[in-house]
């Protein structure tokens, strides 16, 4: 929220703007993606579905590429996530949604637990990844990312057992952080 | 193969109405806003997901299940978001968390 504003101001100071590498590498993976999903849906193969489709995503891509990428990335891979990494990440979140799932439950019936806000860093880099960390927590039942500053996590965390900030960093988000660092750089 | 299916889909609707019962109660259980969020967010994401795999486990050709795929991962991006809107107005209007009173 705050960086979009940030840059829609810097865009105001600056109305022209040259067109860069970059700009044309976040057009294409914006028109790249738009056409993937819209294949996905379509599930059609003949050649009025894909050039249509290809057209309409060119365009939306053309329209919205400076909302979905960011200019300040730092690199390529902060944004365009390893493929089997990924699948690697979406499996440990599965796990980590069903164990703390049933966590949960048993906390619902026997009405014990011992809810805590805790406060605790991420390492990671890229805003993308931050932001995939933060709902993934508030994902798991259990946490509720409460606010994310830069890299400064505040957690809303139903079993809390510690109050070293460190430790219940690792325990809230050890795992998911190590796979998505792994996904994201 | 397709009795394994169908018995995964049934496995995951159980879940669904399990996870999705025990949020309800504890949505009325739980004291104060973040807890009932917790529980809420039991309800609202365990319940769901496990729907969709069941959904999933149902889905009769490629092009279902792909559709079912990507409405999974974009309910995994709006549906955590929402909760986490709730929450940050909670904790920016000054609600502090509920604390059992135990011995600890």
């Amino acid at each position: 929220m705050k960086d979009q504003s940030e840059s829609d101001s810097g865009m105001r100071k600056h109305p022209i703007k040259p067109i860069t590498l970059w700009n044309i590498i976040r057009f294409f993976i914006t028109a790249a993606f738009l056409f993937g999903v819209w294949l996905i849906f379509a599930f059609r193969w003949d050649s009025y579905a894909v050039l249509s489709g290809l057209a309409g995503s060119f365009v939306i891509s053309g329209l919205t590429y400076k909302v979905f990428i960011a200019e300040h990335e730092a690199s390529l891979n902060s944004i365009v996530p390893w493929p089997l990494r990924l699948i690697i990440f979406f499996a440990v979140l599965i796990f980590s949604l069903y164990t703390s799932s049933f966590k949960m439950l048993v906390a619902v019936f026997s009405g014990k637990g011992s809810p805590r806000i805790v406060y605790f860093k991420t390492r990671l880099r890229s805003d993308l990844a931050r932001m995939v960390l933060s709902n993934s927590i508030t994902f798991t039942p259990g946490t509720i990312t409460l606010d994310l500053n830069d890299d400064h996590l505040i957690v809303h965390w139903f079993f809390c057992n510690t109050r070293h900030a460190k430790a219940a960093g690792e325990a809230v988000k050890g795992r998911l952080e190590r796979a998505l660092s792994r996904a994201w750089r | 193969m397709r009795i394994t299916l169908d018995i995964i889909a049934a496995v995951s609707f159980l879940s669904t109405i399990v996870f999705g019962t025990a949020g309800l109660i504890g949505l009325f259980r739980f004291p104060d806003p973040y807890s009932r969020l917790q529980s809420g967010s039991l309800c609202g994401t365990t319940a769901v997901f496990s729907m969709f795999i069941g959904a999933l486990a149902l889905a009769p050709n490629g092009a279902v299940a792909a559709r079912i795929v990507i409405l999974t991962v974009f309910f995994m991006v709006s549906s955590p978001t929402s909760s986490h809107i709730v929450a940050r107005f909670i904790w920016n209007s000054g609600v502090s968390p509920w604390k059992p009173e135990e011995k600890d």
